[in-house]
């Protein structure tokens, strides 16, 4: 109930349009009438509550039927140009129904754990649920934080092609101003194999060959300064000062690649965190409901 | 020669006899004697502005010796001190404003006067250049202008006047500031200079230098250079400068084709034009004549669209042209039923692929053994500024094309035999460069014009700035709204590429309007629709202040698919969605310029200024009334459109098809051919696909202009009334 009452509070957090403002109380309503009819039901019964009675039974039901709509809404996906409802009404459906099943579900199991299947049932039931939920706060927060933070954000499958032609452009850029770098080095660690570049501007190939590209050509190298917006900053500035006013310009481009690599980094993470979750509540939903489905065989059959 | 006509005189102690009138500069060269100079050539009359080839002849001052006449015992000095330092430094001060190393110095290392000045060691003067620059000019095809390296020797100016007598070249301006000039001052490409290339030859410095073309030589299989002297034989090369023609005759070459085989494929990028020597050519669209037709199955409740091509007398579009030919890049035009078509000898195609790299609008094949001379954009130029080529190509269109170019217009379609024959010879046929104003806002409507090549931009002025109304492209016309209301031109329209239109004077249609009240009634409503389209879209410009909004070119839609970013989870099922829709070719793409907190996600806009027409060399592509986009049946796949699109919103769509077998003429075999597609909003259904499938309410649908309405509005009150 407390799970139930925080996902209430969440909800109401969330800001609710009219479609969802509908599910909404025809949630509360379900839940409202199904906990009347638990403690009339469970008052009633000398015995306590038991999955195996006629309301139990019907509260197990209700609970499968809502897990099944919520799962269903993979397969929806992949017919998603069929004309079955629109994609958004089986979201809600998702959702609101499935937060539903589990307090349904556990009236039909009269908050008791029961044996092994039922209690492994319960619990998978629980972090189903739970992983929805928290899924459902990442994807409503996440995007509009995406939004703001990303402005360079590109398709997530096209991230390492961009990153490849930033490397190139920033490469074009210092070669203009310093010369041709030696890139032949397959380490390319140190490009600064150039002899013709003019002393001035020898700051800037360092900078380059010894900070900057590293940065760019290997993305796990997150606790690098040029990471960090604030001290990229910082380099830069410095750098600045070395270097005559015609390589300002060129700087400010390369400053600005490095602000689009740590953007498509910063993508890369919140694109993982937004769809990662799923990695979680898709198997487990999908055992959820294969161990419910033998749950029901074996309650009915034995 | 009679004795009495020699006279005597001594060039550097030297005794020497010459005829009477002989210039002390070929005395002494007849002699052996040189002396430099930079203005003087021998085939041109001396006119001594250079003062380099100075001498002493015991005068006060020192005298040019090319415009000098020998006199009887007349003692010359050409070498002293004095006199080489005089000419070192007349050299230094030309090279005070000469752009060391000129064009000329880069391309081949001969320029006159940086030769004469290391001579001199005057190479780096001592002497400050004038502040003025006199510019460049790049309009010509053949020839690069840089006036700055131009030290007025006016040897290009009797080069073309006197050698090749064609008046085009003078002076212009005064002081520092004089240079040469092209007809009244026009820029070279668009002067009647007929690319002979005398001046180029002529010209001691980098002033005007023969363009490099990227690519120099013609690297065709079975292609055989044509010797300079059988060049010359050319009735168009005739007149053209031999050295000019031997630079350039790397960028022509002689093919010969067996019967049947493939000259050029219709949709492949190229860069030559074709001139037929002899033989015959058949000339036709491969890619089947029909429209992609994308349709709901199933009772549309699987909400799968099944795209597949239908012609338009199965399938009637709004708006759709009823034209029965299609306009290609050859002086014939094709008929829809049968787009086939036969090119003889002295037939030119390729114009438009040549000049301004435009997709072949179509296939070419040998119909007999065929020779040709294939070419690349320099020497087509050349050819056709050459006054003779351009008479026989206006012969052979005004008697072979005119009347399919008018006829194709539907405006004409009823005009008679006789009437066309009347016009055949008082049509003019007018060439434009790129940018050119062929007829200007504001000015008197005096011509009506038909694009016979290229596109045309119509656009007006308005106080916000210009504002594209149109791309005219070969078969459509323009100039009737100021005649038919005797007024002035209420737009402007210019060359957006290489542009040849066919002119019929304010007369002849004045005469066309009164013999054929119909015809003046079409082009009446023709007007009306166009100014009305006109005037609805000066009000959406005009209703829209947000300069973002305009930047981005959301103004310039009139339906969006925007992405609601703050909603978005990035899932891509609108993509997957319009792949599932479409045959898996998806018309979308989640990426695109951002607005507010929307993505303008790239899916086709139907925009005001639709770039996308530019340049199909067909014409398939067109705008209906209500500025929808529409793609004609005659699409040849070649993607030029989908490449112009700068929001990337036009898909090809690949269809296996029956058509020739390449080198094999008459054998047919199953291939893929690609038709242009833009989003068709999945019109069979309620709501397109990819807003049906999106399972966060992120993917509208939407008019722009009423979407963002009240964003707009604010952001106009924001702006402080003055």
């Amino acid at each position: 109930m407390i799970f139930w009452v925080t996902l209430l509070t969440l909800r109401v957090h969330l800001r609710i349009d009219g479609t969802h403002r509908k599910w909404l109380v025809a949630s509360l309503i379900i839940l409202g009438v199904s906990t009347i009819i638990y403690v009339i039901y469970a008052a009633s019964s000398p015995g306590g509550p038991s999955g195996g009675s006629a309301t139990g039974l019907a509260f197990g039901v209700v609970g499968s039927a809502f897990m099944i709509f919520a799962g269903l809404l993979a397969g929806r996906k992949k017919v998603a140009v069929w004309r079955l409802g629109r994609a958004q009404t089986w979201m809600r459906g998702h959702l609101w129904l499935g937060t539903l099943s589990l307090p349904i579900i556990v009236f039909h199991a009269g908050f008791h754990l029961g044996g092994t299947l039922t209690a492994v049932l319960m619990i998978l039931l629980i972090i189903v649920v739970a992983s929805g939920i928290f899924g459902a706060a990442l994807q409503h927060y996440m995007p509009s934080m995406m939004t703001v933070q990303i402005p360079m954000e590109t398709v997530f499958e096209q991230i390492d092609h961009v990153r490849a032609q930033l490397v190139g452009e920033a490469d074009a850029i210092v070669e203009k101003a310093c010369g041709p770098l030696a890139l032949e080095n397959a380490a390319l660690a140190n490009v600064a194999g150039a002899s013709n570049t003019p002393a001035a501007l020898i700051p800037l190939r360092d900078f380059y060959a010894q900070q900057m590209r590293p940065f760019l050509l290997h993305k796990h190298l997150r606790d690098k300064p040029l990471g960090t917006r604030e001290k990229a900053l910082g380099i830069f500035e410095r750098l600045r000062t070395l270097l005559p006013d015609t390589a300002h310009e060129p700087t400010r481009s390369l400053e600005a690649i490095c602000e689009e690599e740590r953007q498509l980094r910063r993508q890369t993470l919140m694109h993982h965190f937004l769809h990662g979750w799923l990695m979680l509540h898709v198997p487990l939903s999908l055992a959820l409901l294969l161990l419910a489905c033998i749950h029901a065989f074996m309650a009915l059959r034995y | 020669m009679s004795a009495a006509a020699m006279i005597e005189l001594t060039v550097d102690g030297k005794k020497i006899s010459v005829p009477a009138g002989t210039s002390v500069f070929d005395a002494a060269r007849l002699n052996k004697i040189e002396i430099p100079t930079l203005c003087h050539q021998q085939n041109e009359k001396p006119v001594g502005v250079c003062r380099v080839c100075v001498v002493d002849v015991g005068a006060r001052v020192f005298t040019a010796s090319c415009v000098r006449p020998v006199e009887p015992g007349m003692v010359v000095t050409t070498n002293s001190e004095k006199v080489k330092q005089a000419r070192s430094t007349l050299v230094e001060l030309l090279m005070a404003d000469h752009p060391s190393p000129c064009a000329r110095e880069r391309q081949s290392g001969d320029c006159e006067l940086e030769a004469l000045a290391k001579q001199n060691g005057r190479l780096a003067s001592r002497y400050t250049p004038p502040d003025t620059r006199r510019g460049v000019d790049q309009s010509s095809m053949s020839i690069g202008v840089d006036f700055d390296a131009c030290i007025l020797c006016d040897r290009c100016i009797r080069g073309c006047s006197e050698v090749r007598r064609n008046f085009v070249l003078g002076r212009m301006g005064k002081g520092t500031t004089t240079r040469i000039a092209f007809d009244n001052d026009q820029p070279m490409g668009e002067s009647s200079c007929v690319s002979c290339g005398e001046c180029m030859v002529s010209c001691p410095t980098g002033a005007l230098t023969n363009k490099i073309v990227n690519q120099t030589q013609i690297a065709a299989p079975g292609a055989e250079p044509v010797a300079l002297e059988h060049l010359r034989e050319l009735p168009f090369f005739e007149n053209v400068s031999g050295t000019f023609l031997s630079l350039n005759r790397n960028a022509v070459v002689k093919r010969h084709f067996k019967r049947g085989e493939v000259i050029c494929r219709e949709g492949e990028y190229g860069s030559t034009a074709f001139y037929i020597l002899d033989g015959q050519a058949r000339v036709s669209i491969a890619s089947p004549i029909a429209h992609v037709k994308t349709k709901g199955a199933v009772k549309r409740f699987l909400g799968k669209l099944s795209s597949r091509l239908t012609q338009r007398q199965n399938d009637e579009r709004e708006e759709e042209t009823s034209q029965n030919w299609i306009h290609i890049d050859a002086p014939v035009d094709l008929n829809y039923e049968n787009p086939v078509a036969i090119l003889k000898a002295g037939d030119l195609f390729g114009e438009m692929t040549c000049m301004s790299l435009y997709p072949r609008s179509a296939t070419v094949r040998a119909e007999t053994d065929c020779t040709m001379l294939e070419m690349l954009r320099n020497v087509l130029d050349i050819m056709q500024r050459n006054k003779n080529f351009r008479a026989q190509l206006d012969l052979s269109y005004r008697q072979r094309a005119l009347e399919s170019h008018l006829r194709a217009v539907p405006v004409f379609a009823e005009l008679t035999d006789e009437f066309i024959e009347s016009l055949r010879d008082k049509v003019e046929l007018l060439r434009f460069t790129p940018g050119q104003a062929i007829c200007r806002q504001g000015e008197p409507a005096d011509s009506f014009y038909l694009v016979r090549i290229g596109f045309v931009k119509v656009s007006q002025t308005h106080p916000g700035g210009e504002m594209v109304l149109a791309y005219l492209s070969r078969g459509e016309y323009f100039g009737e709204t100021g005649l038919l209301k005797g007024d002035v031109r209420t737009a402007t329209c210019s060359a957006l590429d290489h542009v040849e239109v066919v002119r019929i004077s304010a007369d002849d249609f004045a005469k066309m309007s009164a013999e054929f009240p119909q015809v003046r009634q079409k082009l009446e409503a023709t007007e009306q629709e166009r100014a009305k389209m006109n005037r609805n879209r000066l009000s959406m410009v005009s209703s829209t202040p947000l300069d973002s909004f305009l930047k981005q070119g959301l103004m310039e839609a009139q339906s969006l698919l925007l992405l609601d970013l703050d909603s978005c989870t990035r899932c891509d099922a609108c993509v997957r969605a319009c792949a599932d829709a479409h045959d898996g070719v998806t018309r979308l793409v989640r990426e695109g310029l951002r607005f507010d907190h929307y993505l303008v996600a790239t899916s086709c806009r139907q925009c005001l200024d639709p770039l996308c027409m530019v340049g199909c060399p067909v014409g398939s592509i067109r705008r209906r009334n209500s500025l929808e986009v529409i793609i004609e049946d005659w699409c040849i796949g070649c993607g030029l459109c989908a490449d112009n699109c700068p929001y990337g919103n036009i898909n090809m769509h690949p269809f296996n098809v029956f058509a020739d077998l390449p080198g094999a003429a008459g054998k047919k075999v199953a291939m893929v051919k690609q038709k242009a597609t833009s989003c068709d909003l999945c019109s069979d259904f309620a709501e397109p696909s990819c807003v049906f499938a999106c399972p966060h309410d992120a993917a509208h649908r939407v008019d722009p202009r009423h979407f963002f309405a009240g964003l707009l509005q604010k952001a106009s009150d924001s702006i402080p009334k003055e």
